[in-house]
C-alpha cells in the first residue's frame, strides 16, 4: 500500500488519504509573473491522469522558471517515484528539503524511495523524522514499524505499531502488523486479538485469516487454526501457500492423508513451490510410504538446492529404504546448510568419518 | 471379555458347530487303509508324547501325518497344538488349539491355558489375558497356587506386551545369510566389537564326529566361525577345529572384544564354562575357568569385561535371588563371584549375559522385570556405582517367547541374536538388528505473509525438538603390530594406560601370525597405549578420549623399531603445559618407560628433541622446543640416569613429520622424540 502525495500551494494534506491529493493554485494569490506555478499546476493535473512522463516535463519547466519552488521538487520527486527513478527522486526530495527542512512529506517520500533502492537504514531514519514532525501521521509510524519488524527488532517495531494505533485507531495494516510482532514476540493470545480487530477492521485482509491460523497452531488451538485455514480456503482456492500450511496443521493433527491432500493441492496449484514437496515428502514419511517421500523431497530439492529440510526428510527416507550411504550424505548436506540435526542423526546412525 | 473370545473364535474356525471326527471305520470304512496308517501315526506319535519328559517335536511329525489324514479330531488337535506349544514354531499352535476348542470345548481340562499361550504367543494380548482369566481355577480350588502364580504372571506379561508393541523399537532385523545360516539350527551369536567376525553354534551336517543326539535327533553341536565380507555379508562358515570342536556339544558362550579368547559351554559338572585361547590362527583346547565360576550347578552364559580382567556368568547355584542370576568375577582376583543383586537378578530366570566394550552397558535375558513372555532381552547402565533399571529392548527384538544370547556391536549400530523366523534358512537362524534410534522427525516447511504491506512471506521451519546423541560411547582401536625392517607381523603386548591414574588397566597380545589387534577404550579417559616387545623399542600413542566422546573406530598399524643407533621414537604420552615447559603429571608413565629402558640397557645413549608445528616464530618455537626436552633430560638424571648418557635438542618446526597445512599434521609435528646414539 504505497500512498503517493502530490502537494498543493494552498492546501494541506489529507495524511489518512492514500490517493495523491491535487489542489490546482488559486488565481487571486498568484504573484504577477505566474508561469512556474501554471506549469506546476499543470504537471499535478497530469499527474492525476497518470501521464507522468508529461507531468515530469511540466515540474521540470516549472524548475527552470523557479528554481526554489520546494513544492515543485518533491511533485517532480513523485512522479519519478511513479516512474520507479528512484535515485532521481531521491535527490529532488534532497532538494525539497533543502528549501523547505521543516516538512514532513518530503522526509516520507524519500524514506519510500530509499525503501525501493533497499536503503533500509536510511528509510527508516526518514520515516522516524517523518513520524516525528507529524506524530498523528498513522503511516510515518506504520512503515518505519514494519521496517523494523524485517529487521527483527519487535519491540521497537511493536512501539512504532502502537503509535500508529493510536494515530489511526481504525488502520487495519496497523492491527494485522502488530500482530504478526506480537506472534515473533511470542504474546500469542494478544497476536490473536490483534488479527481478529484487523479482520473486523477490513474482512477481506485474508492474510490475516493464514497469520491468524498458524497462531493458533502456535498456541496449541489446532481446531481453531484449521477453522481459520478452511474459511480462506472456502474464500480463495488459488493460494499454494494456504494449502500448504494447512496441509502442514493437519499434519500436526497426525491426519497425514489430509495432509498428503492439501500438499497435493498446492504442488498442483505451483510446481515450483518446494515447501509443499517437502512437506509432503514429511506425510508420506509419516505414511511410511518411504519411496514416494524420497522421490518428493527429492523433487523439492531439485527446486531449491540448498533446502536443509528436504535434505534431512530425503535422508529418512533412505535410510528406510536401506540406502544408508545416500541417507548419511543427505543428512550431512542437511547440516551443511544449517541444520545441525543432521550430523545428530548421522552420528546415531553409523554413518561414521565422511 | 468372554464374549469376545467367542466371537474372535468363531470368526477365526469358520464353523462353529463342527463336531469331532473319531478316527473310526464308521467314518473311514472307505479307506480303511488310510485309517490304519493313520492311527499308526498316531500311536507312535502318543509313544513319544506320552514319555517322560514328552518328546514333542518327534510326537509332532506323526501327529501332523494323521491330521492330512482327518483335520478334524478334537484330541488331535489338542496334541498337535501342544507340540507345536514346545517347538521352535510356538505360535503355530494356535489355529490347532482354536480348531480343537470348537470340534469339543471340554477337549482337556487346560484347553484355555493352552488357548491362553497360543494367543500370547501370536501377541493376541487381550485374547489372551481372557484365555488366561478362564483357565485360572476358582479360588479354593486345592494345589493350584503354583498355576495361579503362573496365569498371574503370564497375564502381566501380555499387559508388558501390549504396551511395548505399541511403541515398536525401530529395527532392521536381517537373516545373516547363507554364510553363516544353514537348514540346521544355528544360534549363540558371538562378535568381535568391530563385528569383523562372528563365531556361533550349529547342529549342521558335517559336525564333528557326524554323531547326532539320540534324545532330539539333531547333530551334535559344533562351532563356527565366519568373517565380514563387504558391508553386509559373510564368508563361508569354517568349523573351529578340534580343539574346540569334539564329538559331543561344543557350545559358543562368549567372545573376549580383540576375538582372542572364547568362553564355551561343555556339559561337565552339570554344565560348565571353559575358554579357549587364539594362538595364531589356530584356537588352543578350552581349559576349565576354576572353581570361582564354575559349580555342580548350571553355568551357561559369560560375558568378559574390555579388559579382560573380569567375567560376567550365569549360573543357578544355591544362593541366588531366583531361578538363574548373573554374577560377576575377576578372573585372576581371589574374591568369590558377586550376584549382581535384585536391580538385575530377580525371582525368575536370567540368562545370556554380555558387556558391551564400553565397559558400563550390560545386555541380558530375563524372565522377569517388564518381560512380554519368556526370556526377553534388557539393557542396564553401570553408572554412579550402581545398575540402572533394566530397559526391556521393545518389540519386536522382544517377543512373547524366550529372546536369549544377544550381542551388540561396540558401535551399538548392530545386535545379533537367533530366532526362528518366516525368512529363515531353516529351524532356528541367526539374525543381524540394526539399530534405527528414536524415530527421526520429519521437518515441515511453512510460510506467511507477516507483513500487510510487504508481499514476501516469512519462512517458519517446523522442527521437531532435538534429537539426543545416542551413539555408543567407545572408540575401538585396531591395526597390525609389525616388526618396521622385515614388514613381519609380531606378537607383543599392548598396554592401556590411564594416564590421569599412570595405570595399567588391561593388556593384550597381538595375535602372533596375523600382529592384529584390538583394544576397547571407552570414553572419559586420557590413555596411553604402549606397544612393547622384548629386543624392540617401545612404540606409545595417546587417545584423549573426553566423556561423551561418540563411537569411533580408529585403525593403526604399528610398526615396532629394534634397537639400532639412529632409530628415533616419538613420546606421545609426554605433556606439557601449554606454552611452558612444565611437564605434566600425566608424562610420569612413559618418562618411567623410558628410565627403564636406559636401565635395562646400560649402553644406550640417547639425544631427547623437541619439536613444535610452525605456528610462532622460529626463535620462540626453537626456544621452547629445547627447554622441553632439557625438561625431559632432567627428570630422568633426577631419577638416577648418568648425564653423560643423554643429549637434549630443540629443532622448533625445522624437522616436521608432517605438513603443517593441516590440524592433524600439526598435532603431529608438536612432539617430543628420542634417537639413539649409541649402544
Amino acid at each position: 500500500m504505497r500512498q503517493t502525495f502530490l502537494l498543493s500551494l494552498s492546501l494541506l494534506l489529507s495524511a489518512a488519504t492514500a490517493q495523491a491529493q491535487v489542489d490546482s493554485v488559486r488565481a487571486s494569490t498568484l504573484p504577477p509573473d505566474q508561469q512556474a506555478e501554471r506549469l506546476y499546476n499543470s504537471g499535478v493535473a497530469k499527474f492525476n491522469q497518470k501521464s507522468y512522463r508529461a507531468a515530469l516535463l511540466d515540474f521540470d519547466k516549472a524548475l527552470t522558471a523557479r528554481p526554489d519552488f520546494a513544492k515543485a521538487y518533491y511533485n517532480r520527486a513523485a512522479v519519478r517515484y511513479e516512474l520507479k527513478e528512484y535515485q532521481p527522486a531521491v535527490q529532488d526530495y534532497n532538494q525539497a528539503l533543502r528549501l523547505d527542512p521543516n516538512t514532513f512529506t518530503p522526509y516520507f517520500g524519500r524514506a519510500q524511495a530509499e525503501e525501493a533502492l533497499q536503503q533500509t537504514e536510511e528509510a527508516e531514519r526518514d520515516y522516524g523524522k517523518a513520524a516525528e514532525l507529524k506524530p498523528d501521521y498513522a503511516p510515518a509510524w506504520y512503515y518505519r514499524g514494519a521496517l523494523r519488524f524485517e529487521r527483527a527488532d519487535y519491540t521497537g517495531a511493536k512501539a512504532d505499531f502502537d503509535a500508529a494505533l493510536k494515530a489511526d485507531a481504525a488502520y487495519a495494516y496497523a492491527w494485522h502488523d502488530r500482530a504478526s510482532t506480537q506472534r515473533q514476540l511470542n504474546n500469542l493470545p494478544a497476536a490473536i486479538q490483534d488479527y481478529s480487530q484487523a479482520l473486523k477492521l477490513q474482512p477481506e485482509l485474508l492474510p490475516a485469516l493464514l497469520n491468524r491460523a498458524a497462531t493458533r497452531r502456535r498456541a496449541g488451538d489446532l481446531k481453531g487454526a484449521l477453522q481459520d485455514y478452511n474459511d480462506y480456503l472456502t474464500r480463495k482456492q488459488d493460494n499454494a501457500l494456504a494449502y500448504t500450511n494447512r496441509g502442514a496443521a493437519r499434519y500436526e493433527q497426525g491426519n497425514y492423508k489430509a495432509a498428503v491432500e492439501d500438499f497435493s493441492k498446492a504442488v498442483e496449484l505451483d510446481a515450483g513451490y518446494a515447501f509443499a514437496w517437502n512437506n509432503r515428502a514429511a506425510a508420506y514419511l509419516k505414511l511410511e510410504d518411504y519411496k514416494k517421500a524420497e522421490a518428493d523431497a527429492g523433487k523439492a530439492i531439485s527446486l531449491n538446492k540448498e533446502y536443509a529440510e528436504a535434505y534431512l526428510n530425503r535422508g529418512h527416507a533412505r535410510e528406510m529404504l536401506r540406502l544408508p550411504d545416500a541417507a548419511c550424505q543427505d543428512w550431512r548436506k542437511a547440516a551443511e546448510l544449517g541444520l545441525e540435526v543432521g550430523l545428530t542423526h548421522a552420528a546415531n546412525s553409523g554413518c561414521g568419518a565422511e | 471379555m468372554h464374549k469376545y473370545l467367542l466371537a474372535f473364535l468363531l470368526l477365526t474356525t469358520g464353523a462353529a458347530s463342527a463336531q469331532s471326527v473319531e478316527f473310526s471305520k464308521d467314518r473311514f470304512g472307505n479307506d480303511k487303509d488310510g485309517l490304519k496308517a493313520a492311527q499308526k501315526e498316531i500311536k507312535q506319535g502318543n509313544e513319544f508324547y506320552d514319555m517322560d519328559p514328552p518328546r514333542y517335536e518327534q510326537a509332532l511329525g506323526h501327529y501332523l501325518a494323521a491330521q492330512k489324514f482327518n483335520p478334524s479330531n478334537d484330541q488331535l488337535n489338542y496334541k498337535i497344538g501342544d507340540c507345536y506349544l514346545h517347538s521352535g514354531f510356538k505360535p503355530r499352535a494356535l489355529e490347532y488349539l482354536q480348531r480343537a476348542y470348537q470340534l469339543n470345548p471340554d477337549v482337556n481340562p487346560r484347553i484355555h491355558y493352552l488357548l491362553g499361550r497360543g494367543l500370547h504367543l501370536n501377541a493376541k494380548w487381550d485374547a489372551a489375558i481372557a484365555e488366561y482369566k478362564r483357565a485360572t481355577p476358582a479360588t479354593g480350588t486345592k494345589n493350584t497356587a503354583g498355576l495361579v502364580q503362573d496365569i498371574q504372571k503370564k497375564i502381566r506379561e501380555c499387559e508388558n506386551g501390549r504396551k511395548l508393541a505399541a511403541k515398536p523399537t525401530r529395527v532392521f532385523i536381517d537373516n545373516a545369510g547363507p554364510g553363516v545360516n544353514s537348514p540346521f539350527p544355528e544360534y549363540g551369536p558371538v562378535i568381535t566389537a568391530d563385528e569383523s567376525v562372528i563365531l556361533f553354534t550349529s547342529r549342521r551336517a558335517g559336525s564333528t564326529g557326524g554323531n547326532t543326539d539320540p534324545e532330539t535327533g539333531g547333530f551334535f553341536e559344533d562351532v563356527y566361525q565366519s568373517t565380514r565380507e563387504g558391508k553386509d555379508g559373510w564368508s563361508a562358515a569354517q568349523g573351529l577345529g578340534d580343539a574346540i570342536n569334539t564329538d559331543g556339544h561344543d557350545a559358543t558362550v562368549g567372545l573376549a572384544p580383540d576375538g582372542q579368547r572364547l568362553l564355551v559351554y561343555v556339559e561337565d559338572n552339570g554344565g560348565d564354562l571353559q575358554q579357549a585361547e587364539l594362538r595364531g590362527t589356530e584356537w588352543r583346547k578350552p581349559q576349565k575357568l576354576g572353581s570361582r565360576i564354575n559349580s555342580k550347578y548350571h553355568e551357561s552364559s559369560a560375558s568378559y569385561t574390555p579388559d579382560g580382567r573380569s567375567l560376567y556368568f550365569v549360573s543357578d547355584k544355591e544362593g541366588g535371588l531366583g531361578n538363574r542370576d548373573i554374577y560377576k568375577v575377576e578372573i585372576e582376583g581371589r574374591g568369590p563371584a558377586q550376584n549382581l543383586g535384585s536391580v538385575i537378578n530377580t525371582q525368575y530366570g536370567e540368562e545370556g549375559v554380555f558387556l558391551h566394550p564400553d565397559g558400563k552397558t550390560m545386555y541380558f535375558s530375563s524372565e522377569g522385570h517388564n518381560s512380554m513372555g519368556g526370556y526377553d532381552i534388557f539393557k542396564s547402565v553401570f553408572e554412579n556405582g550402581k545398575w540402572s533399571t533394566p530397559e526391556n529392548l521393545g518389540w519386536p527384538i522382544n517377543t512373547p517367547d524366550d529372546d536369549v544370547f544377544f550381542v551388540i556391536s561396540a558401535s551399538g549400530r548392530h545386535g545379533y541374536y537367533s530366532s526362528f523366523r518366516d525368512d529363515g534358512l531353516g529351524s532356528k537362524d541367526i539374525y543381524q538388528i540394526t539399530f534405527l534410534g528414536a524415530e527421526k522427525p520429519p521437518v515441515l516447511s511453512q510460510e506467511d505473509q507477516l507483513l500487510a504491506s510487504r508481499v514476501q512471506p516469512v519462512k517458519e521451519t517446523l522442527l521437531a525438538p532435538p534429537v539426543a546423541i545416542v551413539a555408543a560411547q567407545v572408540t575401538i582401536l585396531k591395526g597390525v603390530v609389525t616388526e618396521e625392517a622385515s614388514k613381519q607381523p609380531l606378537e607383543a603386548t599392548i598396554d592401556v594406560i590411564d594416564n590421569s591414574l599412570n595405570q595399567v588397566i588391561a593388556s593384550f597380545q597381538s595375535n602372533e601370525k596375523s600382529g592384529r589387534y584390538l583394544v576397547s577404550l571407552p570414553s572419559g579417559v586420557n590413555y596411553g597405549i604402549v606397544v612393547r616387545k622384548e629386543g624392540y623399542l617401545f612404540h606409545s600413542e595417546n587417545f584423549d578420549l573426553p566423556a561423551g566422546s561418540a563411537y569411533a573406530e580408529v585403525v593403526k598399524d604399528i610398526a615396532l623399531k629394534k634397537l639400532d643407533v639412529g632409530v628415533k621414537v616419538v613420546l606421545n604420552n609426554i605433556f606439557f603445559d601449554f606454552d611452558k615447559a612444565t611437564l605434566r603429571k600425566e608424562s610420569t608413565g612413559e618418562l618411567e618407560r623410558l628410565q627403564k629402558l636406559l636401565t635395562e640397557t646400560p649402553a644406550l645413549r640417547l639425544e631427547i628433541s623437541g619439536h613444535t608445528d610452525n605456528v610462532g616464530a622460529d626463535a620462540y618455537n626453537k626456544d621452547l622446543s629445547q627447554r622441553r626436552a632439557k625438561a625431559v633430560v632432567d627428570y630422568l638424571v633426577t631419577k638416577g640416569v648418568d648425564k653423560g648418557r643423554l643429549t637434549f635438542a630443540g629443532y622448533g618446526d625445522t624437522q616436521p613429520v608432517a605438513p603443517n597445512t593441516t590440524k592433524a599434521g600439526r598435532q603431529l609435528n608438536r612432539r617430543t622424540e628420542f634417537k639413539v646414539t649409541g649402544k
